[in-house]
């Protein structure tokens, strides 16, 4: 297991390289640079001096140097943690990650709780009752809202429910303008209520692809010979379903839970746009428009290695919640 | 278990393949948010500071900054921003201009600013300011009384520690420091005194140093510029604000300067949120979140005509003169099709502009301008009137062009040319498409096929500077006074901003000779000349200029619609309305 663990470790490090490279090589294929995309077609300026500036931008930012001295400096530099200045920013991309990273992690941690939360018991409930009428009916709602764009959705909350004459939601942002000035608990009660859209906006269109996971494991497991012998053993139904059935029907939800760690951090820039909430979606996509090089790139490179970290640790849960799984046949 | 960890490799790769892909497409496709930076921009890069004017003497200090403000103090002023600022200096070269400099207003001050009812400058932070007579030294007294918020006095070294940090190269302020290239060399005369020696005379340069923002040494001395650089928060100026705080994606919060030099305005504190979706912003305006925002046109429309509304918000529409410019549509002349002005004339001819105020807009208040200037200027003739819509007078102009219809295929052509030609336009603006559309159904009922030519921003950005266009539609920028030397001059058809290849020596030499003129009823005079060749050339169709608009809670009283736009310090909130406290 160790072995394989260190083996996995190790050919990390081309995959990163390679992500970076290519992520590197399309950054800079895109049209346009940060130089040229703040300054406009020319504004007013006349040519000789738009000229100058633009050079003395270039310069500045080290973008005058050829693009593979310029991936040579960056990955050095990557080598040392250090993934760089911000150009928009001015401000080491790693500052920006920390401050914007603990929005998009609450606002995930939430949704991700309230999607297994809700998901795993619908699961359990449609697997039981298969093909009557709770199960259609919740496969049918679920897909519903599966399929609604949470573009249109969002808007369309904040077009009803956040203005006169309902005003139940705030329409932007996570707190009210003077919440430093209340105490722990009405401050706490103003974070929530502000959460409550955007939440719902992450949240609805995941449960359909839990629950189907869920429902599909436990009739497989339902069907097996194991939970018939439970039964004939003369169990009660709710000890077969939940300490045999459901707890071999967890594996995989509980794998996939290792490919959230990079969902985590990615979060998600149309809610956040339309929440108006920054964190990590918008900062990623503010970056990408700008061609914000650096932020691009730590933000992907951080977010590459997530996935690679994510994926290695769904194969040691496999492992650990499997026994039938072992690396250990590998050597 | 090897063929397993093969085809899990696979899907690994096949994952980030698809990451990348996708993040290559969202970078493609968010170019589209950046048309609107398009017109930003366009209009900030040609004024970072106020636009000069010769002053033929120095102002008498009774000037209206000593009046103190009517109204009960307190409450707070929630002012939502299109954008986060990146960062709270105003100088430093970064895209979004506009709502930072609405941040750093309030808490940074120029030397010189303009009268808001006259196009005349007065003192901010300069007692005396006067330019000599040959143009060449401009000369700036501070005030005695004036002090940063922190307590220290205002003196020379600050305004010397200023200049040299634009003008350092390592600092990331180039596109600024350009407005600065003219100076010689400053000579500092006490701590108060100082003259800057130019080294060549330009109308504009007064306004230029003039409105530089005042950064104290003592708190911003750096020894790397990569300090100064990143700095991007906790500023400290002169200013009637000071800034309290920043929450990162949230709000900046700023409280007034018990300390102020000037009269202090009335409300206490001035909350800036960042709003993205304008539909959240609405909704936030209508429910209290927020006190005042910019609608978009549409919003605008529709809210002022209902009574409702109206109880509970100002809603404002006035002409900023720092925030002017205007809506075109370019003939490019180095094309056959555009190179005869009856050409072009009768393309202005076919295009109805009411109708595009009037439906399009829908803005009964935005204008038709005739020229490059700003249409309540007084470098604006207003003895010229825009061109009618008449599309008889324009099927004329083409007859006597030579574009006819001689095969009888419903298209003029022209040699054996038929007149059909690319119009380029940005395709992230609805509006832009939409008066393209217009443009497109009048000229195909006067015969000529206008095939429309949609890019995303920086492929439309690229293509406008390499010329590669018949026809194009952007925006300018502008300001009380404007410099028409980069979008008009011939020198500048290469590679500057005349982009339509407009050559015409009588013009190049009005732009040089009024570049030169310091008398401003002179260098005037010279514009109306000018703007009489465009009016006649039609290098471009001027399609529209418009007035800002804003939405404000009605709790604020004393909203003054000034000549040169709105001076939010004035407002105040009667004390039995105030919200915050």
């Amino acid at each position: 297991m160790t072995t394989y663990i260190i083996r996995r470790l190790l050919l990390m490090i081309p995959t990163l390289l390679g992500i970076t490279i290519v992520v590197f090589a399309i950054s800079r294929a895109a049209p346009g640079d940060p130089v040229s995309l703040a300054m406009g077609p020319g504004g007013m300026m006349d040519a000789q001096r738009a000229a100058d500036v633009r050079a003395a931008r270039m310069r500045l930012y080290g973008l005058d140097k050829p693009v593979y001295t310029q991936f040579g400096i960056w990955i050095g530099r990557v080598a040392r943690l250090n993934f760089g200045d911000s150009i928009k920013h001015h401000r080491p991309v790693i500052d920006l990650i920390k401050e914007r990273l603990p929005i998009t992690l609450t606002l995930n941690l939430i949704s991700f709780i309230i999607i297994y939360a809700i998901s795993i018991p619908m699961g359990i409930l449609s697997a039981v009752g298969r093909k009557k009428f709770l199960d259609r009916v919740s496969s049918v709602m679920l897909l519903m809202l599966w399929s609604l764009p949470s573009m249109w959705v969002g808007q369309m909350l904040i077009g009803y429910l956040c203005g006169p004459p309902l005003n139940w939601f705030p329409p932007a942002g996570l707190s009210s303008n003077d919440a430093e000035q209340f105490p722990f608990f009405p401050w706490l009660v103003d974070r929530l209520w502000h959460l409550v859209l955007p939440v719902f906006c992450l949240t609805y269109a995941g449960f359909a692809y839990l629950t189907k996971l869920v429902r599909a494991g436990m009739l497989d497991n339902l069907r097996a010979d194991y939970v018939r012998t439970a039964r004939a053993k003369g169990l009660s139904n709710w000890v077969v379903i939940f300490r045999h059935a459901f707890r071999n029907s967890i594996i995989p939800v509980i794998t996939i839970m290792a490919t959230l760690l990079p969902a985590m951090f990615g979060g998600s820039i149309i809610i956040e746009r339309i929440f108006s909430v920054s964190g990590m979606g918008l900062l990623a996509f503010e970056a990408v428009t700008t061609r914000d090089y650096n932020v691009v790139m730590g933000v992907a490179t951080i977010a590459g290695f997530l996935n690679l970290i994510g994926l290695l640790l769904a194969d040691i849960a496999y492992a650990m919640v499997d026994p039938r799984i072992s690396f250990e046949s590998v050597e | 278990m090897n063929g397993r960890s093969g085809l899990f490799k696979f899907f690994l790769f096949l994952f980030l393949f698809v990451i990348i892909l996708l993040q290559f497409l969202s970078m493609v496709q968010s170019d589209r948010l950046y048309k609107r930076l398009n017109v930003l921009i366009g209009r900030l890069e040609s004024a970072p500071s106020a636009p000069a004017r010769r002053t033929e003497k120095p102002p008498a200090d009774k000037s209206s900054i000593f009046q103190e403000y009517p109204g009960d103090e307190g409450d707070w002023l929630v002012r939502n921003l299109e954008g986060e600022p990146a960062t709270l200096c105003d100088f430093l070269a970064i895209s979004e201009w506009s709502s930072r400099w609405i941040v750093t207003g309030n808490i940074f001050e120029p030397m010189v600013e303009y009268e808001p009812d006259e196009f005349k400058f007065r003192g901010r932070l300069a007692e005396k300011f006067s330019i000599s007579d040959d143009g060449l030294v401009i000369y700036f007294k501070l005030r005695d009384n004036i002090r940063f918020s922190d307590g220290h006095p205002v003196t020379t070294d600050d305004v010397i520690f200023t200049f040299n940090t634009i003008t350092d190269p390592n600092i990331d302020a180039a596109a600024y420091a350009n407005y600065f290239r003219d100076v010689d060399h400053y000579e500092k005369i006490n701590d108060k005194e100082i003259k800057f020696y130019m080294k060549r005379v330009y109308f504009l340069s007064l306004g230029y140093l003039g409105g530089m923002t005042i950064y104290p040494e003592h708190i911003y001395k750096y020894k790397d510029a990569r300090e100064f650089n990143e700095r991007r928060s906790n500023p400290v100026g002169t200013g009637p604000y000071v800034f309290e705080k920043w929450d990162v994606g949230r709000q900046i919060v700023l409280r007034r300067n018990e300390n102020y030099w000037g009269p202090k305005p009335k409300v206490k504190k001035i909350v800036f949120t960042f709003i993205t979706n304008t539909t959240a912003e609405l909704q936030a305006l209508l429910s209290g979140q927020i006190d005042y925002m910019r609608p978009m046109p549409d919003q605008y429309a529709e809210k002022v005509n209902d009574e409702n509304f109206k109880e509970d918000f100002h809603c404002l529409s006035y002409w900023d003169a720092s925030n002017t410019g205007y809506f075109w549509i370019g003939w490019n002349e180095a094309r056959p099709f555009f190179a005869d002005r009856k050409v072009r004339l009768a393309m202005t001819h076919i295009i109805d502009r009411e109708a595009i105020l009037k439906h399009i807009l829908r803005n009964p208040e935005a204008q038709i301008p005739a020229g490059h200037f700003y249409i309540y200027g007084k470098q604006c003739d207003p003895n010229i009137k825009p061109w009618p819509y008449d599309p008889e007078k324009a099927k004329q102009l083409l007859d006597e062009a030579g574009w006819v219809d001689h095969d009888g295929d419903g298209i003029r052509d022209k040699n054996g040319v038929p007149f059909r030609f690319k119009y380029m336009i940005c395709a992230d603006l609805a509006l832009h498409e939409q008066i393209a559309k217009l443009v497109k159904d009048a000229a195909a009922s006067a015969g000529i096929e206008v095939i429309l030519d949609p890019y995303e921003w920086s492929v439309f950005a690229q293509k406008v500077k390499d010329r590669e266009f018949d026809a194009v539609s952007m925006a300018w920028g502008g300001n009380v006074e404007e410099d028409p030397y980069q979008v008009w001059h011939s020198s500048q058809r290469q590679k500057g901003s005349n982009y339509v290849n407009f050559n015409n020596p009588q013009a190049d030499a009005l732009i040089e000779q009024a570049r030169q003129t310091l008398d401003p009823d002179k260098r005037n005079a010279l514009y109306h000349q000018f703007n009489r060749i465009l009016h006649e050339e039609q290098p471009y169709t001027f399609i529209y200029t418009r007035p800002e608009q804003r939405f404000l809670a009605k709790r604020f009283n004393n909203v003054i619609i000034h000549k040169l736009g709105i001076d939010e310090r004035e407002w105040y909130v009667p004390k039995e309305l105030q919200k915050y406290k």
